[in-house]
C-alpha cells in the first residue's frame, strides 16, 4: 500500500499542481470570452512572455524587484494587446477579431524567437518554492503544494471582486448584454481593459508557478498549456470562473494519470478528445449557461 | 478584320510548327553542325580542340543533355576564333541549347493561333472567353517552364513558385470552408498531415521500405502505388477523416467549431507519432524516399486542376448554397437549404484538397514528419486567406505566392547582420524577418481587413473595362 502511494502520489500531486496552473490561465480565457465572445489566442503567448520577462529580469535584478516588475509588465502587455489589436475591431465580425488574436499570437511568438534566438532558456529558481520536500515517501517541489492553495485563494479574491465591487457588477452586466450595459452608462472599454488586466495578472502568476516546475522556456512553450487551459474553460462552461477552475483541475489530473499509465504521447490528444466529447454532448460545459439565439 | 486575324493566326501556327520542328530535329543535326562550324577540320591538328570537341560528342553518345550542353559551351567559348559561326549555325545552336523552351514557346504560339481563329469565326461568346483563358493558362505554364530552364530548377524563384502553388491550393481549400461557407475551421494542418502521410506511406518504393522502416522491420505495407494514385488516395483519406469528424463537430457554432477542429488536428498529430502505429506511420521518425517532383510544372498542374474544380464548385448551385449559409444560416435554412448536409459537403471537399495539398507538400519537402504539421501551419494558411480576402479564390492564390515569396525570399536580408561602411545596421539579425513579417500581417488584419481582393475575383473583362474606358470610376460597374 505504501509502495503504491509513493509510486503514484507524484503523478497525482503533479496533476493537481498543473491543474492549478491551467486554472490561472483558464480564468483569463473564460473572462475574456464571457465579455467579448472572443477566444484570445494570444493568451498562451502572454503567459510565455511573462516567463521570458522573469528570465531576463532575474538576471539583472534582485528577486523582490524582478517578481513584481514581471507581473506589472505582463499586465501592461495584456492591456496593450487589447488596445492595439482588439479595440479597433469592436464593430467588426467576430471572425475578424479571432483572426487578429491569431495574428497577435504569431507576432508574439516571432518576437520572442527574435529576442531570444530561439534557444531554450533556464527559468530562474525562485527561493523557497523551488525547494524539494518529501511527503509520504514521494519527492516533490514545494511549488506543487503551493499551487492549488494559491489558486484557490486567488479565485476567491477574484470572486469577491466580481460579486462585491462596482467594477465586478459592471463586468457581470457587460457579459450578460453588451449593448444594453453600454446604454446603461457602463464604460465598456474600461471594463474590457480591467478584464484583460486581471487575465494577464493571473497568467503572470501562473507562468511563475508553471515554469518553476518545467524550467525550459522556449517561444512556443506556452502554446500547449494555453490551449489546454482553453479546453479547461470550455469544459467547465465558458464564461464561468468556478467552471474553469474545476475543469482545469480535472484536465490536469487526468493528463497526469495518462502519463502514469505510460501513454505520454496521448496526454495532449486526450485533452482535445475530451474537448470534442464535451462539445458534442454538453456544448455549454459543466457550469455554462445555455444561450438561445434569437432570429 | 476577319481576314487580318486569319492571316496572323496562320503566321503564328506556321511559326509554331517551325519552332517545334527545328528543336525536335536539332539533336540529330548537332554532329553535322559541329562539322559545319569547323569546315577545315582544324580540330584534327589541335589536340586541345580535339578533346573539347570529343567531350561534346561523348555527351551526345551518352544521351546526357547536361553534359553535352556544358561541353558545347566550353567548346564554343574556348575556340571562338577558330570556328566559323554564321547566322544559320547560330540559329541551330540556339535551337539545340533551348530546345525545351522552344517547344514550349511553339506550343504557346499554336494555342494563340487557335484562340485567334476562334475569336474570328466562333459565334459563341463563351467559347471565345474560354479560349482566352486557355491562352492565359498556356502562357503561365510556358512562362514557368522557360523560367525553370533558364534560372535552374533549384533556384530560390523556383522554390517559391513550387511552395506557392502548394500553399495556393491549401489556401483556396481553406477559403472554400472559411470564406465561402463561413465555417471557421482550424483543422487544415491535420488534414494536410493525413494527406502527406498517406501519400508517403503508399508511394515509397518496395525496395526502399526496409531502409525507411528500419526500426519497424520494414513496415507492414509491402507494395507501392503510382504517384497520382497515391495523391488521390491522400485526398480521399483526408476527406474520409473529415467526414467522420464532421459528424459531431459541424453542429457546433463558430468559435467552438474552430477550437474543436484545432483539437482534432492535435489529436491526429499525436496519433501519427504513436509508437504502436510504427509499422505503418514509422512512429515519430521521418518518412522519406518516396517519389518527388522534378519539375515545377507538376505542382502547378495538380494545384491548378484542383483549384479549377473548387472554382467550378463555387460557381455551381452548391456554391450559392454555401454563400447563403455564410451570409445567414437561418434564412438559408428557410429557403430550403439543408444546413448540415451542405456544411458536411463543404468540409469534406475542403479537406480532400487539403489532403492533396499535404501530399504535394510532402513531395516538395522530400521528407515527412508529423511534428511539422502544427497549429502554426494552420495559422499561416489562415493568414494567407485573410490577406488575399475571405471569399476570393484569386486573392488566396495571389496571397500565397506573395506570402511564400516574402517569408522565404524577399525579407531574407532582414535576417543577416549588415554593415554599411562603419555603420552596423541595428536590429538586423536572425529572426527579424519573421517579426517584420508578422507586423505587416497585423497591419493588414487591422487596417486593411478586406485583404487584397476582398470578396471579388480577378476578372479579365473588368480589367479591360478599366483600361478601355479611361480613368475615373466609369469602368467600375
Amino acid at each position: 500500500m505504501n509502495n503504491f502511494i509513493s509510486a503514484n502520489l507524484p503523478y497525482l500531486l503533479a496533476g493537481i499542481s498543473v491543474g492549478g496552473q491551467y486554472a490561472l490561465i483558464a480564468i483569463g480565457y473564460t473572462m475574456v470570452y464571457g465579455i467579448l465572445r472572443l477566444i484570445n489566442f494570444a493568451h498562451g503567448d502572454i503567459f510565455t512572455v511573462a516567463a521570458y520577462l522573469m528570465v531576463y529580469m532575474n538576471a539583472t535584478m534582485p528577486l523582490y524587484i524582478s517578481l513584481p516588475m514581471t507581473i506589472i509588465l505582463t499586465v501592461l502587455l495584456g492591456f496593450g494587446v487589447e488596445r492595439v489589436a482588439y479595440k479597433p475591431l469592436r464593430q467588426a465580425p467576430r471572425m475578424s477579431i479571432m483572426i487578429s488574436a491569431i495574428g497577435v499570437s504569431y507576432l508574439l511568438q516571432n518576437l520572442m524567437w527574435y529576442v531570444t534566438g530561439g534557444l531554450a532558456q533556464q527559468y530562474p529558481t525562485i527561493p523557497f518554492i523551488s525547494n524539494t520536500v518529501r511527503i509520504f515517501g514521494a519527492t516533490t517541489k514545494i511549488v506543487t503544494l503551493i499551487t492549488p492553495v494559491l489558486t484557490l485563494v486567488l479565485v476567491m479574491m477574484l470572486s469577491l471582486l466580481i460579486h462585491r465591487t462596482k467594477i465586478g457588477l459592471a463586468m457581470r452586466a457587460v457579459s450578460r448584454d453588451f449593448e444594453t450595459s453600454r446604454l446603461m452608462g457602463i464604460k465598456i472599454n474600461n471594463v474590457i481593459s480591467v478584464t484583460f488586466i486581471i487575465g494577464s495578472f493571473l497568467a503572470a502568476i501562473g507562468s511563475m508557478l508553471y515554469f518553476s516546475n518545467y524550467t525550459a522556456v522556449t517561444p512556443t512553450a506556452g502554446a500547449m498549456p494555453g490551449l489546454k487551459a482553453f479546453v479547461a474553460a470550455v469544459f467547465g462552461g465558458i464564461g464561468s470562473i468556478p467552471g474553469a477552475v474545476i475543469g482545469a483541475f480535472i484536465i490536469g489530473i487526468c493528463e497526469n494519470i495518462i502519463k502514469a499509465l505510460g501513454l505520454t504521447t496521448f496526454s495532449d490528444a486526450f485533452t482535445f478528445a475530451l474537448l470534442i466529447i464535451v462539445l458534442v454532448f454538453k456544448p455549454t460545459g459543466l457550469f455554462g449557461e445555455a444561450v438561445y439565439e434569437k432570429v | 478584320m476577319k481576314i487580318f486575324k486569319t492571316i496572323i493566326a496562320a503566321l503564328l501556327v506556321v511559326c509554331a510548327l517551325f519552332m517545334i520542328y527545328t528543336s525536335y530535329t536539332a539533336k540529330d543535326s548537332l554532329p553535322g553542325l559541329l562539322e559545319r562550324m569547323d569546315p577545315q577540320n582544324l580540330a584534327e591538328t589541335d589536340s586541345q580542340m580535339q578533346r573539347a570537341k570529343k567531350r561534346v560528342t561523348d555527351g551526345l553518345m551518352e544521351d546526357n543533355k547536361e553534359k553535352t550542353l556544358r561541353g558545347l559551351e566550353r567548346y564554343l567559348n574556348g575556340f571562338a576564333d577558330k570556328l566559323v559561326i554564321d547566322t544559320q549555325v547560330q540559329y541551330e545552336l540556339f535551337a539545340y541549347q533551348n530546345g525545351p523552351s522552344m517547344i514550349a514557346g511553339g506550343l504557346l504560339l499554336l494555342v494563340a493561333g487557335i484562340v485567334l481563329i476562334l475569336s474570328a469565326y466562333c459565334k459563341i461568346a463563351q467559347a471565345r472567353r474560354l479560349g482566352i483563358h486557355v491562352l492565359l493558362i498556356t502562357v503561365l505554364f510556358v512562362g514557368v517552364y522557360i523560367l525553370e530552364n533558364t534560372v535552374g530548377a533549384n533556384s530560390m524563384l523556383m522554390m517559391v513558385l513550387k511552395k506557392g502553388a502548394i500553399y495556393a491550393l491549401v489556401a483556396v481549400a481553406m477559403n472554400l470552408l472559411n470564406g465561402f461557407t463561413g465555417l471557421f475551421s482550424l483543422g487544415q494542418a491535420g488534414f494536410m498531415l493525413i494527406g502527406a502521410y498517406v501519400y508517403a506511406i503508399f508511394s515509397i518504393e518496395t525496395g526502399n521500405r526496409a531502409q525507411v522502416y528500419q526500426y519497424y522491420a520494414g513496415g507492414l505495407i509491402q507494395f507501392s502505388l503510382p504517384t497520382l494514385v497515391s495523391i488521390a488516395l491522400a485526398g480521399l483519406a483526408a476527406a474520409f477523416f473529415a467526414y467522420l469528424i464532421g459528424l459531431p463537430v459541424l453542429r457546433l457554432k463558430s468559435d467552438y467549431l474552430a477550437i474543436a477542429t484545432l483539437g482534432f488536428a492535435e489529436i491526429i498529430r499525436a496519433v501519427f507519432q504513436y509508437d504502436g502505429l510504427g509499422p505503418i506511420t514509422n512512429g515519430s521518425n521521418l518518412l522519406r524516399k518516396f517519389p518527388v517532383f522534378e519539375t515545377v510544372l507538376f505542382p502547378f498542374a495538380v494545384a491548378g486542376v484542383c483549384i479549377l474544380l473548387i472554382a467550378l464548385m463555387i460557381h455551381s448551385t452548391y456554391g450559392r448554397a454555401f454563400k447563403a449559409i455564410r451570409d445567414d444560416e437561418i434564412a438559408a435554412e428557410a429557403m430550403g437549404i439543408n444546413l448540415y448536409h451542405h456544411k458536411q459537403m463543404s468540409f469534406v471537399i475542403s479537406s480532400f484538397f487539403a489532403g492533396v495539398g499535404g501530399a504535394l507538400l510532402a513531395m516538395y519537402q522530400t521528407t515527412v514528419q508529423a511534428k511539422a504539421f502544427t497549429a502554426a501551419m494552420t495559422y499561416e494558411i489562415l493568414l494567407i486567406v485573410v490577406i488575399g480576402g475571405m471569399g476570393s479564390i484569386s486573392g488566396s492564390i495571389l496571397a500565397s505566392f506573395l506570402f511564400v515569396a516574402a517569408s522565404e525570399w524577399w525579407l531574407r536580408f532582414l535576417d543577416n547582420a549588415t554593415v554599411i561602411g562603419n555603420f552596423k545596421v541595428p536590429l538586423l539579425r536572425s529572426g527579424f524577418r519573421m517579426v517584420v513579417f508578422s507586423v505587416v500581417i497585423m497591419a493588414v488584419v487591422l487596417f486593411y481587413r478586406q485583404g487584397i481582393m476582398g470578396d471579388k475575383e480577378f476578372s479579365l473583362s473588368k480589367l479591360r473595362d478599366r483600361f478601355t474606358r479611361g480613368k475615373g470610376g466609369a469602368g467600375r460597374v
